[in-house]
């Protein structure tokens, strides 16, 4: 260990180069050539690259948990250690200007890891390498083969450069680049209509989000000045400290105005004002639900199951979407200091969690109810850094990672063997036609299990410690920190949840959790226990309602064969994930009080744990975990119950019932966003846009609840969004055949004609007319070398300038001639420095100066009478008589502005004389030009700031 | 001993003759005297000049190499000017126009 450390110092440490490089190397070998070099190469490059990425992942960890060991110290009567980032900065990108007092903020492309991004690493890596090697399997027959792994490896290095990046400018572009690399392997077999649109609606979804993450950048860098972590966490208070009118954002009226006139029914009582805070860590979050597929940005993630199955595992399961509950983590300093942000995050994230769970409820195919399980635990994710558990929540990342990776990458065996008998995409992945394949895939069967067992929440699995954690600190976690009581003292109270908030927040994550264990047991038993449906594609079955129109593509005259168990390359990743799921819960066990994760993470949430507070007295975990278990319990027996005992009879009542729950769901949803609004936002009273606004969303809400025609989310925005944008590209396609094309096009093509019917005139094929027109050409090139000219430019240096006279061939040199001085100076030369007369650079001095007097006796505040002011320099004035010592004397700036419109009144002709080898006798021919000479700078306001 | 002066304007002359007589004449074959023409009074102007200065001979071996190209100048000229007529059995410039659109 002592090799890698003296090797790569911490502030250098280049291995990162080798983590990067070389999954970006197996995507540019595999992109390029990996047609011409054949499948095992391409498998080898692929695998191989990410496992070495792993080692040196392992290799940073270790590193840095002795740096991190080294740092230790006593605080309190235990040791803590110190917030360690390994760097490496490869060079300066750009910079540009912020901060409250407008200075430059660099920005470099350097890479920072510590002990949050080294625990990401290690899951991008470790599982980013197992599913490398089932996709291996898995892809074996396809004839893309290569192209998916460029795609993939590619994948693997846009996310490292997102949890490896020291500044939010390099986090955007491995942000954008895992939302480019979801577009292309959601929509990889593309020649299906369905697929592509799938990866459109992705990508979309995502920039959405974005957008969010870019209007926060912007904030950050305006506030706090600075757009890398350390320098946000230390400027991190300017976003709501000191509370001026400056930090605030105005809502409404937009921009701080008044809306008078004909508008003034809009213009409300008290003006709507957030802090900067709470617009940064709202813009933030946006950001977030469009990555990690939240509430209202959640709908691609459905779709996205049109991917090969270990794109869904890799990216839509255990990387991607964990990337916004990593922004959240990193930048959680930002989102501590808006309670009210706190409370949002909170609230969507266990909304989400409750809404996706109801979906699932009712999902046929295998893949998508693995899909809104995912963002029902990204909502739990969420609900956990929203009470302020960030480690509580990122350990929900990692040990979801292991058993969802896993649920996807076995369902993906299921698909796999399924395919085999039935080629129909949709088909092979229903359950309807699956069932008992515990017999004829055992391996598959049984880390099934065990992942399902551990996102259900069985005690002493991971999903337990992870699951629950976030259950008992969504009940018992109180923010506040020191500056909140400053604040409060000062009369600039935060906004402060109420109590009855986290009861809600534990009840809704508790029903939440119910569901989860119903919808996934109802998965397992519908697809390994019982008999196999399968053999019966295309007869009617018990459970399916297949449309008798398309019969399966199974020929029905040969015995069906049965299903049977995937290479080694797919069930030893399952094997080892399912390990993972099982035990990982070791590794944080809230209940029992052995949290070395939370230990490791604690320097990195430094000021959660100093901001976190537990309400008085709280009730222990234990006395919580009865809920836990109950919902685990009663959703997987009533699971057991339906499907095994009663073989699912009872479904299609059911389904129909949560259905409308879930469409219920949406109509309430919409209700609740109108009444908050009516409630939490000072509007006018009686003000129209209270009205129009919060009746909308009631509207809303009451059409979707009294429909009878199922509209969710994603149909909705179908019908809104996406159709207003499909209207205007109606319009521009009208107007571009018709105006563009018909006029504009045939115009230009009219009048080029014209032009070459009348060029053609000359080409009358006369040699003796070409030859002609070759001798005129000849003569003018030759009058341009004989008849001597030049011209003059300017430049202003102060109040001397600089006159220098432009190239042209054939000359040797140039001469000025002053209309007032030197007029007999027989040298020539090219440039010419002259300098104001003596006088005029006095009068200006002596300008600026009454200026500056006038300014300061107007603004300044004088002790005494006959106080005078003299410009000590640009910068500065000072009293006089007090140079010495500054301290007394109040500072003053001044703004100057140079006034490069202006000109001097009086002209200096400067006469030019040129000659050349050609016409010594043309000496006295002379060109001219006159010079402007622009006004130096001027004083166009000063400031008196306060004595300190 | 003559002066420069008058050899120079001759051959201006000669050259001005024959820069003119190539634009305006019509038949090909005045256009290829003309540029014998033309030739020829720059011929003289290097000779003229050469004697202005009697260190070195630079003029006069010029003038012998641009005899030599004039003379071969003239055979492809008129080499052209024999396929001409076998196409189009005229020597006028203006019916020479194969190379029209």
């Amino acid at each position: 260990m002592s090799f890698f450390t003296t090797l790569f110092p911490q502030d250098d440490f280049a291995l990162f180069g080798v983590i990067l490089g070389m999954p970006l190397l197996g995507a540019l070998v595999n992109g390029i050539w990996g047609k011409r070099l054949g499948k095992a190469a391409v498998r080898v490059m692929a695998v191989t690259t990410v496992v070495v990425s792993f080692v040196c992942s392992v290799i940073v960890l270790l590193a840095l948990a002795h740096w991190v060991d080294a740092t230790g110290h006593q605080e309190g009567g235990k040791t803590v250690h110190d917030h360690v980032r390994v760097t490496w900065t490869l060079w300066q990108w750009m910079h540009t200007n912020g901060g409250r007092s407008g200075g430059s903020i660099p920005i470099d492309v350097k890479f920072s890891v510590d002990a949050l991004s080294a625990m990401m690493m290690l899951i991008i890596t470790g599982i980013g390498s197992l599913i490398h090697l089932y996709a291996t399997a898995y892809m074996a027959e396809d004839k893309s083969f290569h192209r998916f792994f460029c795609y993939l490896n590619l994948f693997i290095f846009a996310m490292l450069i997102l949890v490896m990046a020291d500044n939010l400018p390099v986090l955007f572009v491995g942000w954008e680049g895992v939302g480019l690399c979801s577009y292309l392997l959601i929509g990889f077999w593309y020649e299906k209509d369905a697929n592509a649109a799938a990866g459109k609606k992705a990508f979309i979804a995502n920039r959405v989000g974005d957008f969010g993450l870019l209007c926060a950048m912007f904030l950050l860098a305006h506030f706090t000045g600075a757009l890398d972590w350390n320098g946000i966490e230390s400027n991190a208070a300017q976003l709501v400290d000191p509370p001026v009118d400056a930090l605030r954002i105005h809502l409404w009226p937009l921009g701080g105005g008044r809306y008078e006139g004909w508008a003034s029914f809009l213009q409300p009582n008290n003006p709507l004002t957030i802090s900067a805070a709470t617009a940064t860590g709202l813009a933030l979050l946006l950001g977030c639900t469009g990555k990690s597929a939240q509430i209202p940005l959640y709908t691609w993630l459905p779709d996205a199951m049109a991917g090969p199955t270990p794109v869904s595992a890799l990216i839509h399961a255990a990387t991607m979407v964990t990337a916004g509950v990593y922004l959240v983590c990193r930048l959680h300093f930002v989102f501590l200091l808006s309670p009210f942000v706190m409370m949002v995050v909170a609230l969507v994230g266990a909304f989400t969690a409750f809404y996706a769970a109801t979906i699932a409820l009712v999902q046929y195919d295998i893949k998508k109810v693995l899909a809104y399980s995912t963002v029902s635990q990204l909502g739990f994710m969420f609900l956990g850094v929203g009470v302020g558990a960030f480690s509580a929540g990122f350990f929900h990342v990692f040990t979801h990672a292991f058993f969802k990776a896993c649920l996807f990458l076995g369902a993906g065996s299921v698909i796999h063997a399924m395919h085999k008998r039935v080629h129909d995409d949709d088909k092979a992945q229903d359950m309807r036609n699956m069932g008992g394949l515990r017999k004829y895939m055992p391996w598959t069967y049984r880390t099934f299990a065990v992942s399902t067992a551990a996102i259900i929440g069985v005690p002493f699995l991971s999903g337990f410690f992870s699951k629950d954690e976030i259950m008992y600190r969504a009940y018992i976690d109180r923010l506040s920190s020191p500056m909140f009581e400053r604040l409060k003292h000062e009369g600039n109270a935060p906004f402060t949840p109420p109590a009855w908030i986290f009861t809600l927040l534990f009840a809704v994550a508790v029903a939440a959790a119910t569901m989860t264990a119903f919808y996934m047991c109802r998965c397992f038993f519908l697809t390994f226990w019982g008999d196999f449906r399968g053999w019966t594609i295309g007869r009617p079955s018990l459970l399916a309602k297949i449309d008798e129109d398309e019969p399966g593509e199974e020929d029905l005259s040969i015995p069906a064969y049965p299903p049977h168990e995937s290479p080694w390359q797919m069930t030893v990743p399952l094997i080892v994930l399912a390990t993972g799921a099982a035990v990982a819960g070791i590794l944080n066990m809230g209940l029992f009080h052995v949290t070395p994760i939370d230990h490791w993470l604690e320097p990195v949430f430094e000021s959660a744990s100093k901001a976190a507070v537990k309400e008085n007295p709280s009730p222990s975990a234990g006395a919580l975990l009865p809920f836990g278990l109950g919902a685990f319990v009663v959703g997987s027996y009533a699971a057991y119950y339906l499907y095994v005992e009663r073989k699912g009879a009872a479904e299609q009542e059911y389904i129909k019932a949560a259905t409308r729950f879930t469409q219920a769901m949406t109509g309430i949803l919409f209700i609740a966003i109108g009444a908050v609004l009516w409630g939490v936002v000072p509007w006018a009273v009686g003000g129209y846009p209270r009205y129009i606004v919060c009746g909308g969303f009631g509207a809303i809400g009451a059409y979707l609840i009294m429909s009878y025609v199922y509209v969710g989310l994603d149909k909705l925005y179908d019908e809104t969004a996406v159709s207003l944008i499909d209207a205007l590209a109606d319009t521009s396609a009208q107007f571009d055949r018709y105006f563009i094309d018909g006029v504009i096009a045939k115009l230009t093509a009219f009048v080029v004609a014209a032009a070459g019917t009348v060029l053609r005139a000359a080409q009358n094929g006369v040699v003796h007319l070409y030859a002609a027109i070759m001798v005129v050409g000849v003569a003018a090139i030759g009058w341009f070398f004989v008849i001597p000219h030049a011209d003059a430019s300017v430049a202003a240096k102060g109040s001397d300038f600089t006159v220098t006279t432009g190239a042209s061939g054939g000359y040797l040199g140039y001469a000025f001639e002053w209309a007032q001085c030197e007029p007999d100076k027989k040298v020539w030369q090219k440039e010419w420095d002259a300098a104001m007369q003596v006088d005029d650079a006095k009068k200006r001095a002596t300008e600026q100066r009454r200026v500056v007097e006038d300014l300061v006796a107007k603004h300044a505040r004088c002790e005494a009478p006959g106080d005078k002011w003299t410009a000590v320099n640009k910068e500065t004035v000072a009293r006089d008589g007090t140079k010495d010592s500054f301290g007394d004397v109040p500072e003053i700036t001044l703004h100057l502005e140079a006034d490069s419109d202006a000109i001097v009144e009086e002209a200096r002709p400067v006469r030019l004389r040129a000659r050349n080898v050609f016409s010594p006798a043309l000496r006295n021919y002379a060109a001219s030009t006159t010079v402007y000479v622009p006004r130096p700078a001027k004083v166009t306001s000063i400031e008196v700031g306060q004595n300190q | 001993m003559i002066p420069i002066e008058y050899y120079v304007a001759l051959s201006a002359i000669l050259f001005a003759v024959g820069g003119v007589g190539f634009l305006v004449r019509r038949n090909v074959l005045s256009v290829l005297m003309s540029i014998e023409l033309m030739l020829n009074g720059v011929n003289l102007a290097f000779v003229a000049f050469n004697r202005a200065a009697t260190h070195n001979h630079a003029g006069q071996l010029f003038a012998f190499f641009l005899i030599a190209a004039e003379a071969a100048e003239v055979a492809v000229g008129l080499a052209i000017v024999i396929s001409l007529f076998r196409i189009k059995r005229t020597v006028r410039t203006d019916e020479a126009d194969l190379l029209r659109n």
